[in-house]
């Protein structure tokens, strides 16, 4: 037992959503209980490309406890339709993509290993897990097609009828002719081939879903981890067929999301229609296996990229070919990935008077792609940013010169990329000084010496990037004030946090635009039957998204308020005045209220009548930032340390700083991981090798002591808020800023290229076969 | 059968298959929901419990292993207000989704109560059986920090 003292000082709580959380609390999807309630368990293809020959699960049905075995069979007479494909594309030769969505259940063939084949139901998990080792399923493999590369090779298997190739589509974007034209002028030309490799995601919190039925109301409940009820609602209705009207979402901890929890999996769609036919609620919960095995995995891009300079170092052209695995199936959001989240910044932050990328989609025998943190956008940034310091030091430029030299320059905003992406306001040039500044990057020389008289290697790398964040599915995000009796404002929305303390941010709109304390504000997402619109977290675009609409609630709250006040006061309403949190009467200056003692003043009725729907229509916007890393490589080891790491990031205007650094550094941990360790690894035959943490490392503790972040404020003009998003910003940064800091300590060694994640034995097999040579 | 443990001052009993693993029986028998599973291969922490006062992971113990021992959870943690360690993880913002929260507070009390003064290289040391996907642990390590600063404070 602990025998320390307990605190006497009332905590500074950082975040509303706190106090649940460190006490134990919070309420995540498997804390949700229900009496009688039923529980499913997951069989799944041991195979990745095979034809199922027998299936007889007659031993599984008759084991205790099980109530129900269902196969696809039962989901098509249940009315369950396919894992929804939310974006789809169009080809060169302007024909539609090839999209081939998931079934719910397979029902003769399996296409990746860990495809769920049938759902067991039974009184304990642990019943229906006993037995689901009875079922009697018979498997007759198919050569598997395990990468990208192999996929597109001819005689290759072909995955599914009808697509020939195993291409699902080959988009392009920009000018390809004047592309070429560029190259021909050209004086230096560079090609570098990079991989941003398959992740596993990983929340915290795996992936589960409990659902009652009330039969009353022929009304849903469901529990279950996702970023936004409208989404999860729409895409849970286009998996089972059943009416949008007939979902209510109840959820209040989501432990984690980064993109993978947009809509529905399998398990969704399982546990709906069994808890309707059994009359009980239906609980899954999954393992972290499951996780790896079937949560949809992230990345797995390859891009060949291509630049062309003049002889003084002006670009005149970016090319790209990329290659985005999609995995076995089209789910979500993996088409968009490797098209408009690659293409739409394929310029970076550099004038480019020519661009070009085409993006072949390839079907694999592996776990389906959809988003992960970024989803493209920091796989593009590091690309654009491996390709400029690649070559800056294969045409002898100063990598730093090279980026400044072709910098768009404050006054071209709004500037119109050459494929037609239009930029808001940034500042590149002063976010990089700022960055040079605060990582001592003049003071580098000096530390190299002194790590070469450790013996060791050291290197600095830099990376200036820019993303477009999430233009938003739905034309408008709304959300709904209503005061109460006791004066607390309880807003209602759509979007739902996974972490990223919504409730907090907002209330701290609310404070900043109506002097109303943070502890007097309720933000509510899951609210059945809203009918309110709006789009769910994603794309870093909730705080510009939700909060504008926020802001616009409480500038109508705000005039809502002075009506009722000028009564009070009996005075003009335009003679009362708002500012810093108090509120004054033009004429009478010595009359000076907070909000609180304002609505105090309030009848309940008054109260009552203060309520407004906010609402705002906010497209994507342009966060932007200037990372420098610095390492420090035992050549005896291949170990790396990052010994210090500057992120200054442009995220227009800040609301809550504490928020912001902490997405920040999460962002930068996780582009640390993927730089460093994290790698989906199937073998040739498409069986999963990095099935558990065992296998597939992920940072710890101390990965990064020394990370220092700041921000720059360029407020967009794109939204009321003037903010620009943060929650990728992190991974975009790190990753191009990670690479090249290695390849900087490495390049010394004759090692200009390398893929991640840069491991030591990696490392150590690089300095050793240079050493020999 | 039924399976007894002390469990945050209290007994339980419970029914209970003898495999039933520790942070099932305190989830699903006792309620006590603020102790998570997060992976199958004890990696993640997000379940550390204490056993007789010393952290150990509730999903690599089967709860019949605990009986006649004295378990608390991060439920019982707090009992008489918020420890230290709870207070620095919500001053110093570190927590975001929360999930991993439970096991990195028990972690980090454990860690500080077998040493009081640690250095940032033996925090993250000590927090190494503990996976965190949202903070980066940069906040983490701090909170402990602050923590440890007021409990020796306190106690000094």
């Amino acid at each position: 037992m602990t025998t320390l003292t307990k605190t006497d000082q009332a905590p500074q709580f950082s975040r509303q959503e706190d106090l649940a959380l460190i006490t134990g609390q919070g309420k995540f999807t498997a804390d949700y209980a229900y009496p009688e309630m039923l529980h499913m368990y997951v069989i799944r293809s041991v195979y990745p490309n095979a034809k199922i020959t027998k299936m007889d699960l007659s031993a599984v049905s008759a084991s205790p406890g099980v109530k129900w075995v269902m196969t696809a069979k039962d989901i098509e007479e249940h009315g369950g339709k396919e894992i929804p494909n939310a974006i789809s594309v169009t080809t060169r030769a302007k024909e539609p993509q090839k999209v081939v969505r998931m079934p719910i259940l397979a029902k003769d063939w399996v296409h990746f290993v860990g495809q769920p084949i049938a759902f067991v139901i039974a009184e304990t998990a642990l019943l229906a897990q006993d037995a689901s080792e009875l079922a009697d399923i018979e498997f007759e493999p198919y050569d598997a097609v395990a990468d990208v590369q192999s996929a597109l090779k001819p005689g290759v298997t072909q995955i599914h009828p009808g697509v020939e190739h195993n291409l699902s589509a080959d988009f392009e974007a920009g000018d390809e002719s004047a592309v070429d034209k560029a190259f021909a002028q050209a004086a230096h030309i560079s090609h570098l081939t990079i991989k941003s490799q398959r992740l596993v995601g990983n929340p915290m919190e795996p992936r589960a879903v409990t659902a009652y039925y009330d039969k009353e109301q022929d009304r849903f409940t469901v529990h279950t981890p996702t970023q936004g009820i409208h989404g999860m609602q729409n895409f849970l209705g286009q998996a089972t067929g059943l009416s949008v009207e007939q979902m209510k979402i109840e959820i209040q901890n989501v432990g984690g999301s980064f993109g993978l929890r947009v809509g529905p999996y399998s398990e969704h769609v399982g546990a709906i229609i069994a808890c309707k036919v059994l009359g009980r609620a239906v609980k899954w919960v999954g393992t972290r296996s499951e996780v790896f095995l079937s949560d949809w995995q992230g990345r797995a891009l390859t891009l060949k990229a291509s630049i062309a300079l003049d002889s003084q170092g002006q670009i005149l052209a970016f090319k790209y070919h990329d290659y985005t695995d999609l995995g076995a199936y089209t789910s979500y959001m993996s088409s968009f990935i490797g098209t408009r989240n690659l293409s739409i910044t394929m310029g970076g932050v550099y004038k480019v008077p020519a661009l070009y990328m085409r993006s072949d989609l390839v079907f694999t025998n592996t776990t389906p792609i959809s988003a992960y943190r970024g989803a493209g956008r920091p796989d593009i940034a590091y690309a654009v940013e491996r390709m400029i310091d690649f070559a800056a030091h294969e045409h002898n430029f100063d990598p730093i010169e090279l980026r400044r030299k072709n910098f768009i320059k404050p006054d071209a905003f709004p500037y119109v990329t050459a494929n037609g992406t239009t930029y808001d306001k940034c500042d590149f040039e002063r976010l990089l000084n700022r960055a040079l500044e605060l990582s001592d990057y003049s003071g580098f020389a000096a530390r190299l010496s002194s790590s070469k008289e450790k013996g060791r290697l050291r290197g600095i790398g830099l990376s200036t990037v820019l993303e477009a964040s999430a233009a938003g599915n739905v034309q408008k995000d709304q959300v709904e004030g209503q005061f109460g009796p006791n004066g607390v404002l309880t807003i209602y929305g759509v979007t739902g946090a996974s972490g990223q303390g919504h409730a907090t941010s907002f209330a701290q709109i609310v404070k900043d635009e109506l002097g109303l304390s943070t502890e007097h504000v309720v933000y509510l997402a899951s609210i059945a039957g809203t009918k309110l619109i709006g789009n769910g977290t994603g794309g870093s675009r909730t705080l510009y998204g939700a909060g504008s609409a926020i802001k616009d609630l409480c500038i109508k709250l705000r005039a809502q308020v002075k009506a009722v006040l000028s009564k009070k006061w009996n005075c003009a309403v335009d003679e009362i005045e708002l500012s810093a949190g108090v509120w004054t009467q033009v004429s009478n200056p010595s009359l000076k209220s907070s909000t609180e003692e304002v609505l105090k003043l309030f009848t309940s009725d008054e109260l009552a009548s203060l309520h407004a729907l906010g609402e705002t229509s906010s497209g994507a916007t342009f966060p932007n930032g200037c990372h420098v890393a610095e390492v420090e490589v035992d050549p005896n080891t291949g170990v790396i340390e990052v010994v210090n790491y500057t992120a200054i990031d442009d995220l227009g205007k800040v609301i809550s700083p504490v928020l912001v650094r902490g997405q920040v550094h999460g962002g930068v941990l996780q582009g640390f991981g993927q730089a460093f360790m994290e790698e989906v690894v199937y073998d040739q035959q498409g069986q999963l090798l990095t099935g558990s943490f065992m296998d597939y490392a992920m940072p710890r503790a101390g990965a990064m002591m020394n990370l220092r972040n700041e921000t720059v404020e360029v407020p967009t003009t794109l939204n009321l808020l003037g903010s620009k998003g943060v929650g990728e910003s992190g991974c975009t940064g790190s990753l191009p800023a990670l690479s090249n800091s290695v390849m900087s300590a490495l390049r010394p060694l004759g090692i200009d290229q390398m893929d991640m994640p840069f491991t030591p034995y990696k490392v150590w097999t690089a300095i050793n076969a240079s050493q020999k040579n | 059968m039924n399976i007894t443990i002390k469990v945050n001052g209290k007994l339980e009993t419970h029914p209970a298959e003898a495999r039933t693993l520790l942070v099932d029986f305190l989830r699903d028998a006792c309620g006590l929901t603020g102790t998570h599973t997060g992976c199958d291969t004890s990696q993640c922490g997000c379940c550390t419990v204490f056993l007789d006062g010393e952290a150990i992971k509730s999903c690599n113990h089967l709860a019949v292993q605990t009986v006649g021992h004295e378990v608390t959870t991060i439920e019982g943690l707090g009992a008489n207000g918020l420890h230290p360690v709870q207070k620095a993880f919500t001053e110093c913002h570190a927590l975001q989704c929360g999930y991993c929260t439970s096991g990195m507070i028990m972690s980090s009390v454990d860690l500080l109560n077998k040493n009081p003064n640690p250095t940032d290289q033996e925090i993250a040391d000590g927090l190494e059986g503990n996976i965190c996907r949202c903070t980066g642990y940069v906040n983490i390590i701090e909170a402990v920090k602050v923590a440890a600063k007021e409990i020796n404070g306190v106690n000094a």
